[in-house]
């Protein structure tokens, strides 16, 4: 526990110290004003957009989960870039447990901004419990958005190319609601398509627990696969 | 302390082993020394026995017990000075310290202070890294490499990037960890380093160790027992070492003028690298 508080504080040092991250801390607060200002205002301006305000809150929430992600993938790019990481081979760490506990608190902090952002949206009244456990399960996207962008990167530019990619098939199962019926299954096979659907229901009160569990496993199994890859990859 | 038998290791994807069959020991409170160039396989043997490479061929004990035996108590046995400077660099230098150190039993870890002022980098403490030089970074890596007292240390080219007082200091404390019976691995392609500091050095040359002794050993059986003598005038002539205070020549030739230099005709550490291999350290 020790060596996870230390290693997050000096992440935090370097996210601080960085005035490229840094800014990405401010995108929750502005998340926050799109959501509680901006989009309201023009529901008023454009009464139009009225049905597809449900679509702004899912689209919105799912964003929080990509900010950590990103700051992250950073921090993990320049510690291979500087070399830093081969260090971390060498202490006694198990590399699997090191690699999960690194993606603890940036999940923690990314299921508490989505909670907080479920919470004072102005459209929808969601109970705070299953609020909560579809940001839990929000976050778990962290990980392996993180790791997947640390494995296939050899240094911060192709980390921001595959942060577009990441970031797309993060998003793109957005158009599962666009599209007929029958073809929405298609995006089964990415995680953020349970997310998506999982927080759809949850803002109409449906259940919503098939997708999360759905979600849960696709979003463990990716994790378990890039956990190893990384573990083999980024200390040696 | 280290016994390595038959090593050998292939990168995956590669048609050829970067290590062939690699047989050495390493007594405890010894430096011991891979002499070779770059590419020669140094630094993958290394990376093998400080468990960041596996899936080799062979057999490597520590202390008597499998390397594929020990656990995390094994990283806690060892320190590793790695070849480049890898800091993270928007952290001042004793927050990486305090960082790394917190992966180590709290008794175990010297005082940062002290290993500071060991390397003349206390005035430096709280300056970021990205401030350092490429001498003070590697100063740093000689530090955090040795900051749990450990009992095995892997050096890779210690004094490469340091001007020579730096290197020299690095150098003596080396010797001292030595003297404290601290079993050192050291690899390099700079043969003062390996002259000075290492009881015994192994070639090692496209994966495959040529020989293994002493430095002094290897300069012996491979130079002239002669001198090389040589006056202000130009003049100059070798003379056997053997009797040589009884050589009738060799006292006519000194009274033949002023004398400028006299050489001993012992080979150096890389001129007999050259010999064996047929290759440049520098390579």
């Amino acid at each position: 526990m020790k060596q996870l508080l230390t290693v997050s504080l000096s992440d935090f040092k370097m996210i601080f110290r960085d005035p490229s991250l840094r800014i990405f801390l401010f995108l929750p607060v502005m998340i926050f004003l799109v959501i509680n200002v901006a989009v309201p205002w023009l529901m008023r301006e454009f009464p139009v957009l009225e049905e597809y305000k449900i679509y702004l809150v899912v689209l919105v929430t799912i964003q929080m989960t990509q900010m950590f992600g990103f700051i992250y993938s950073i921090v993990l790019i320049e510690e291979k870039e500087q070399e830093v990481s081969k260090v971390y081979g060498v202490m006694p760490i198990s590399r699997i447990q090191f690699t999960l506990f690194r993606m603890l608190i940036p999940a923690i902090i990314t299921a508490l901004i989505t909670w907080l952002i479920l919470i004072v949206q102005p459209f929808y009244s969601i109970p705070l419990g299953s609020s909560l456990l579809f940001s839990m399960v929000a976050a778990l996207m962290v990980p392996p958005y993180v790791l997947a962008v640390a494995v296939m990167s050899k240094n911060k530019m192709e980390g921001m190319v595959w942060v577009k990619v990441i970031n797309l098939a993060v998003v793109l199962p957005a158009a599962a609601f666009f599209v007929p019926k029958g073809f929405s299954w298609l995006f089964g096979i990415l995680p953020t398509h349970w997310a998506f659907q999982g927080l759809y229901k949850l803002l109409l009160n449906e259940s919503f627990a098939f997708e999360m569990v759905v979600a849960t496993v696709l979003l463990g199994l990716f994790t378990t696969l890039l956990v190893r890859r990384f573990s083999k990859t980024h200390f040696a | 302390m280290i016994q390595v038998k038959n090593l050998s290791f292939t990168y995956p994807g590669a048609q050829a082993p970067t290590l062939k069959a690699l047989s050495f020991e390493i007594s405890e409170g010894e430096i011991f020394g891979f002499l070779g160039p770059s590419g020669a396989g140094k630094t993958t043997a290394q990376k093998i026995l400080y468990k960041i490479l596996h899936g080799f061929e062979g057999e490597i004990s520590i202390k008597g017990k499998a390397l594929t035996h020990w656990g995390k108590e094994y990283q806690e046995m060892i320190g590793v000075g790695f070849e480049l400077p890898n800091h993270y660099l928007k952290l001042t230098a004793k927050e990486n310290m305090a960082l790394f150190a917190a992966f180590y039993p709290k008794e175990k870890l010297l005082r940062l202070e002290d290993l500071f002022e060991m390397v003349g980098l206390e005035a430096h403490i709280n300056k970021k890294v990205e401030a350092f030089s490429k001498g003070m970074k590697m100063r740093l890596n000689f530090i955090r490499a040795i900051m749990h007292d450990p009992e095995i240390i892997f050096f890779d080219e210690p004094t490469a990037g340091l001007d020579p007082v730096n290197a020299r200091k690095i150098r003596d404390h080396i010797l001292a960890l030595r003297a404290k019976g601290k079993t050192i691995f050291i690899t390099t392609h700079n043969m003062t380093s390996a002259d000075e500091l290492c009881d015994r050095v192994a070639f090692i040359a496209d994966g495959e160790i040529l020989v293994t002794d002493s430095p002094a050993t290897l300069k012996h059986q491979h130079g002239r027992e002669a001198v090389k003598v040589e006056l202000k005038s130009g003049q100059t002539e070798e003379f056997p070492l053997k009797e040589l205070g009884q050589n009738v020549s060799f006292a006519d030739f000194l009274r033949q003028g002023e004398l400028l230099r006299i050489n001993t005709l012992e080979a150096t550490l890389e001129e007999v690298f050259i010999q064996l291999t047929g290759k440049s350290l520098k390579a």
